[in-house]
């Protein structure tokens, strides 16, 4: 039991704001008021100032915005706030009236005149700005009638939008250093792990190890060596594609502060570590900016809201490989050595970060931690699959984010219960396959994932269902590929990464992807042999099986998936010497069809090698010779009159 | 961690320590599985694969590589199974496919049943000593040699080591321990300098040190981590620490000093730095960053080389418990080029002379030298090195000082004898030798006075017990000089000798000699020389100069009988509370060795019959040693001696001939 020792309450300046400490008793008032100050606006105007927002210039449509309505004397009025991301960064810059709800996408300096006259003055909201449903073309008024938004549930990302990241008031405001606060003053760490271990939650960074039973083992490591543990924040996000660590850094950073906290508590740390992806410098200035504010507040730092709990977070920059965000590997370059892993046989657990008991979980694994502790463990354990009263690997419990791209129309981040199924993801809140194309295959858990075929849409995922679909959850990626996606060559391109990304420290990865991207190669040239299916397969299960470390004991599945379910695509290519998808270059070839021809030059124009031949009104042919299949003309041509073959 | 599991080995049960590595379990019952990345003196990386074994765990199978794994429970283990044949036929074929001619690949090949590969790519390199990226030199360089100089660099398939073949970095320090470890020959050592007849001998020996240091050092002396500094919690524990001028062994106050506050709070490296860059036992230590309270540098960071154990016993003598006191002893004595052994030895003996009213502030120049007055022995250190005050005379050291205050002073003489350390005019070194007669000898007839880098029997007479009868002693006294005597005169440094010691060194005859030791020195000689050596041929080769050296001695007026002697403080309790401190120790050598009922007696009486006792040993030790030595009674070399020797010359043999019985 923590109990808190009463101290003068003192003021600090940070970042040219009063801080002032915050006491346990003090922090209800403290939301109380500031809710209060937002209550007197009218309307709160929340720009999304993530990442993706940024880069359609969502800080100029926000400065814009402010800048509008200082002109005409509104400041009292209306709130402009900085929000982080969304998650549907295909639209941005996106902008939300709140309470409302009413949605603008696609924002820019311009519309900013119409918003304010038309909306915020004259009352009538501006439907041109608004989202419409990609499948019936209807519009959406609000945030809610937006289907991508409304089939999510929101517990990692639930301020997402909602509050301004560079200010720790705004998380107050809603909740936040609520939980720390109680768990301080009411809750054992002991009965914090119990709660963790009773909520199931599993991590969220890969491995899906329930977090409460690494926290325990930490735990029972540091008091039996009499070592102070540390804690670790893994923030590598190394995905190609994945940006839901970095989207929650972004838009919510105390809530990591506050998970980190209470997992310190728990388990009596006083330091701990975030490991920041290097190309992630947003996240990093409001990483930072989060840490120096908790620290004014007394919220880090010695006697912690004026306890006995002391803590403090630093942030270490990612050494930019792949591979650095494997635990092992993470600790290694912590400690200033070169990223590779070592052998799990010894685990952090016991000798981890300075071969101190460490607990590594990942960003999204924090930020549900203080909703855990806020809700209760028996509410987060009952979203989800499976049973976990027992035992926390029954299931699946909580929520997962996922990134969703590819050839899908609604691209973006969401969160979702464990247990919807694909179709509910890719349908309802994707909106389904762009162009009206059919879906083939949806590769999930990063790059050494699997690809889950068409008849397993309607499979509820989780962690377990999953790997026995031959894939994984991973950190949460999902590439969903329409049907002109060659199986083959998707394999060779994640064996490709992952051989560009392996360390090279153990034979069966380094040797073996090589040889893997080898034979596969060879297959999409159309040089494949009889008897490659069989090697690929033999060699991709003594990869995934005897490798040092994770990326080599998972490198196997894009291989294995893909000939798991499309294994006559396979067969197609080394048999027939064809590409049913019409990928492989090796594979195709283009033809004019004479009876679609219309003779209207565009794709002779278009050509980047002249080998189109014909004359205006006539029957154009591709030369087969000079043509380098670079499918222009196909793209190009309005009558549907280039095939591929 | 004596823990022993019982785990089963392909049906087979063995019992191994916990924490121990499954590989050598598995060797142990006769089974050999393929390995390449592992070396038995390297800390295993698992980076090959080859060695798997299937471990039954809690009813969970699963796949680890042997050589890593530590047995922490009990398992089940099938080093055959289908899962993991399988897979170390296709780890044979990736390795037979990219490097097909290395002779170490197609033993393991073969070992699993392949000869043929489907690996064979644009990669395929037919070198036969080609890089087989096995990384045991990158861990020798660092865990022999204590460098980084050789490298992987570049991910996956282009990994490749960093330091080009043939060309030399300039931060390589030639120690070849990466070319020993390798296991294809992929390494060439490019030059020999001094041309050695036969530098493999050489460099097989060297490196089995470097193994040692690798592996043993860290359970063992901690050379590497703290450097002799190690010794200071020993010899506190042993009653061995000179305290207060040698009246006392150990001091509750000496954590301040001893090694963990050391490696806590001063030594500032963090790893091993040596004499030279090769050395691979790097026991010097290093205080970075130390701010000077005192003297001409007053103010100054700076960084202070040490402090060695005797630099700290050395304070302990003075009762000077601190380490801030220390490290600045140390700096300035090193700058002034003082010896700390002396200085240290010295000044106790000026302190407890003061103590006991021998001399006072009077003479001292106003310095309160008690024991534990830190600021005053600084400032006496600085007045010796400018010339200045006390410190004048305190710098001619205590066979000077002695004379001086008998003669000027009216001190008493026989007190400042008892307690003034010093034979042939040097202040002894940092030991308390009082329980442990051979090392009385050993001071005392060191041929340069007393030090101890002829001999140090303290713990082979007095703990262990190896050398109980007078015959031993002086073999024991002829033998170790000798052989110190030798590696010093090849430029051998001592503590590849007996700072670290094989594994098994105890199971053998002569445990105390190190034999496999002393066998490394002889093949560095022969390596070098080809000159092959043996116990006796070394022996002579030592003696010769040994002899020599106690000629020059007689003829500069030191090498007799008379100078052979130790203060008696070196020898037993010198005054009363001395003998108190240890009461029960002295009664019971009274009672069980003298003969004499110390009971009823007082203290006074105790301590002169003990007195004339351990004097009385002494002189025995020094006839058996003189005769073991083939000296004469007065301990001067016969000339039949020199004859044997070899060194019979008339030059010589004036100077012994009138000594001759
Ligand atoms: C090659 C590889 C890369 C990984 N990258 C990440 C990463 O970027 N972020 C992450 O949180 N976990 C990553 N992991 C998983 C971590 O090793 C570790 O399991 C995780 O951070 C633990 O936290 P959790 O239990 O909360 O998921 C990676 C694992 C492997 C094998
Ligand atoms: S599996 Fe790959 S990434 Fe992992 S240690 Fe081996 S080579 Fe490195
Ligand atoms: S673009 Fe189509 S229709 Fe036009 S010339 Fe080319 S093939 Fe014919
Ligand atoms: S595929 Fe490209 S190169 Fe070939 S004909 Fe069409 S546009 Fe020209
Ligand atoms: S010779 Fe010694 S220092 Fe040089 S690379 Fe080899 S192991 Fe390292
Ligand atoms: S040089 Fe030799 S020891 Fe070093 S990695 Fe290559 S094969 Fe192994
Ligand atoms: S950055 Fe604005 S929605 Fe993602
Ligand atoms: S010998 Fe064990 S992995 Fe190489």
């Amino acid at each position: 039991m923590c109990r808190p020792k009463m101290s003068q309450r003192s003021f600090t300046e940070s970042a040219g704001r009063v801080m002032s400490k915050i006491l346990m008793k003090d922090l209800a008032s403290i939301s109380t008021r500031i809710n209060a100050e937002f209550k007197q606006y009218k309307a709160m105007l929340m720009v999304c100032t993530g990442t993706g927002c940024v880069a359609a210039k969502g800080f100029d449509v926000r400065d814009a915005l402010s800048r509008a309505i200082r002109e005409r004397g509104l400041q009292d009025t209306f709130l402009v706030v900085g929000t982080g991301c969304n998650g549907f960064c295909a639209m941005g810059p996106i902008v939300v009236v709140q309470p409302e709800g009413i949605f603008y996408q696609k924002v820019s300096e311009e519309d900013i005149p119409e918003i304010v006259a038309q909306h915020l003055i004259g009352g009538e909201p501006v439907e041109r700005l608004m989202h419409r449903d990609p499948v019936s073309g209807a519009i959406n008024r609000t945030m809610d009638e937006i289907k991508f938004f409304s089939k999510q549930q929101l517990i990692a990302l639930r301020n997402k939008g909602l509050i301004d990241p560079e200010n720790i008031d705004h998380y107050i405001a809603r909740g936040g250093y609520e939980s720390i606060r109680n768990v301080l003053e009411s809750v054992s760490p002991d009965e914090v792990i119990k709660e963790i271990l009773t909520s199931a939650i599993r991590g969220r960074g890969g491995g899906g190890f329930p977090a409460g039973v690494k926290w325990q083992s930490a735990k029972e490591a540091a008091l039996e060596r009499k070592e102070t543990p540390y804690i670790v924040c893994n923030a590598d996000e190394g995905d190609p594609g994945a940006f839901m660590d970095r989207s929650i850094i972004e838009t919510d950073p105390h809530t990591v502060i506050e998970g980190m906290m209470i997992g310190a508590y728990a388990i009596g740390a006083k330091e701990g570590f975030v490991y920041l992806r290097k190309e992630y410098p947003l996240a990093l200035v409001r990483l930072q900016k989060a840490i120096d504010d908790a620290r004014a507040c007394g919220l880090l730092g010695k006697s912690i809201m004026g306890s006995e709990f002391e803590f403090d977070i630093h942030i270490h920059r990612g050494a930019g490989a792949f591979v650095c965000g494997e635990s092992t590997a993470l600790m290694a370059s912590m400690s200033g050595q070169a990223g590779e892993p070592r052998a799990k046989y010894v685990h952090n657990v016991e000798y981890g970060y300075r071969d101190k008991p460490t607990v590594l979980n990942n960003v999204e694994t924090w930020a549900n931690i203080p909703v855990i502790m806020d809700k209760g463990a028996r509410w987060f354990a009952s979203i989800g699959t499976g049973d976990v009263t027992d035992n926390p690997w029954g299931g699946s419990s909580g929520t997962k984010v996922f990134s969703l791209v590819g050839d899908i129309n609604n691209t973006g981040l969401v969160e979702v219960p464990m247990g919807v199924t694909l179709r509910d993801i890719i349908y309802d809140i994707g909106g389904g396959i762009l162009n009206g194309r059919a879906f083939k295959a949806v590769q999930t858990g990063g790059p050494s994932g699997g690809c889950v075929p068409a008849e397993k849409l309607d499979m509820p995922i989780d962690f377990d269902s999953l790997t026995e679909a031959g894939s994984m959850m991973g950190s949460g990626g999902m590439i969903v590929m329409d049907d002109r996606t060659c199986m083959v060559d998707i394999a060779r391109y994640f064996v490709s990464f992952l051989m560009d990304e392996s360390c090279g420290k153990c034979t069966p990865c380094r040797e073996g992807l090589f040889s893997l991207y080898r034979t596969l190669t060879r297959i999409c040239n159309g040089e494949g042999r009889e008897g490659d299916i069989e090697f690929l397969e033999e060699l991709a299960k003594t990869v995934n099986e005897t490798s040092l470390c994770q990326l080599g004991g998972t490198a196997g599945n894009p291989v294995l998936s893909t000939i798991r379910y499309f294994r006559e695509e396979y067969e197609e290519h080394i048999r027939n010497r064809r590409c049913p998808a019409g990928h492989c270059k090796a594979l195709i070839s283009y033809r004019i069809s004479e009876g679609n021809c219309t003779g209207c030059t565009l794709c002779a124009k278009q050509c980047p090698v002249d080998a189109i031949a014909g004359e205006p009104k006539k029957i154009h042919v591709i030369d087969q010779d000079t043509c380098i299949k670079c499918g222009i003309c196909y793209e190009v041509c309005r009558f549907d009159a280039v095939e591929v073959q | 961690m004596a823990d022993k599991i019982k785990i089963t080995i392909d049906g087979k049960e063995i019992s191994v320590q916990k924490g121990s590595y499954l590989l050598d379990a598995v060797k142990k019952t006769g089974v050999t599985v393929p390995t390449l990345c592992h070396h038995k003196d390297l800390t295993p990386t698992g980076t090959c694969r080859l060695c798997l074994c299937e471990v039954e765990v809690r009813g969970r199978r699963k796949l680890v590589t042997s050589c890593n794994y530590p047995v922490r429970e009990e398992i089940e283990v099938y080093t055959n199974s289908e899962p993991v044949v399988n897979h170390r036929k296709i780890l044979a074929e990736m390795y037979l496919g990219r490097w097909p001619n290395v002779p170490a690949i197609k033993y393991v090949a073969e070992m699993c049943g392949i000869t043929e590969s489907r690996f064979t790519s644009n990669l395929t390199d037919e070198n036969p000593q080609a890089c087989i990226l096995c990384g045991r030199c990158v861990r020798a360089c660092r865990e022999f040699a204590l460098e980084k100089i050789i490298d992987f660099a570049g991910r996956g398939i282009k990994r490749h080591l960093t330091m080009p073949f043939g060309e030399v970095d300039p931060h390589c320090i030639g120690c070849t321990a990466c070319a020993f470890v390798c296991p294809t020959g992929a390494i060439e050592i490019v030059d020999d300098l001094n041309h050695p007849l036969d530098p493999q001998m050489i460099r097989d020996h060297g490196m089995k040190v470097n193994a040692e240091m690798a592996v043993l050092d860290k359970d063992q002396c901690r050379m590497r981590e703290v450097g002799t500094a190690n010794i200071v919690d020993v010899m506190d524990a042993y009653d061995l620490l000179p305290v207060h001028n040698y009246q006392f062994g150990t001091h509750p106050e000496t954590w301040r000093i001893n090694s963990k506050m050391l490696k806590a709070r001063y030594f500032t490296q963090g790893q091993a730095d040596g004499c030279w860059k090769g050395c691979s036992m790097a026991c010097a230590k290093t205080i970075d960053d130390f701010e000077l309270k005192t003297g001409p540098y007053r103010g100054q960071k700076v960084c202070v080389d040490g402090p060695e154990y005797e630099t700290a016993a050395g304070a302990a003598n003075m009762g000077c418990f601190d380490a801030d006191f220390l490290a600045e002893f140390n700096f300035y004595c090193d700058t002034y080029g003082i010896d700390t052994i002396s200085a240290a030895t010295t000044i106790a003996f000026v302190m407890e002379s003061f103590e006991a009213g021998a001399i006072t502030t009077e003479h001292t120049g106003g310095l309160e030298l008690h024991f534990g007055a830190t600021n005053e022995t600084l400032e006496l250190l600085h007045q010796m090195a400018d010339g200045r005050g006390f410190g004048v005379d305190v710098g001619q050291g205590i066979r000077w000082l002695k004379q001086k205050w008998v003669k000027e002073y009216g001190a008493d003489p026989d007190f400042l004898h008892d307690i003034g350390m010093e034979s042939k005019g040097l202040e002894t070194s940092e030991y308390v030798c009082k329980e442990s007669l051979a090392q009385q000898a050993g001071y005392g007839m060191a041929i340069k006075g007393p030090q101890h880098d002829e001999a140090w029997l303290i713990f082979m007479d007095m703990v262990n017990n190896q050398i109980p009868t007078f015959e031993d002693k002086a073999e024991a006294l002829h033998y170790f000089p000798l052989w110190r005597t030798w590696f010093g005169l090849m430029g051998l440094c001592k503590l590849c000798w007996n700072d670290v010691v094989p594994a098994d060194n105890y199971a053998t005859d002569e445990p105390h000699k190190i034999p496999e030791h002393v066998d490394n020195y002889f093949k560095f000689f022969e390596g070098m020389t080809g000159i092959e050596l043996d116990e006796s041929k070394m022996l002579d080769q030592s003696a010769r100069v040994y002899n020599l050296q106690r000629v020059m001695c007689r003829m500069l007026g030191y090498g007799a009988r008379e100078d052979d002697h130790m203060p008696y403080r070196a020898m037993g309790p010198v005054t009363v509370k001395e003998y108190e401190s240890r009461a029960e120790r002295y009664d019971k050598q009274l009672k069980e060795i003298i003969g004499v009922d110390p009971d009823g007696k007082i203290t006074e009486e105790r301590v002169g019959i003990l007195r004339r006792y351990r004097e009385d040993q002494y002189e025995k030790v020094m006839d058996a040693v003189y005769i073991r030595r083939g000296w004469t009674r007065n301990g001067v070399p016969k000339i039949e001696r020199l004859r044997e020797l070899g060194i019979d010359l008339p030059e010589l043999v004036v100077i012994v001939e009138k000594d001759q019985e």
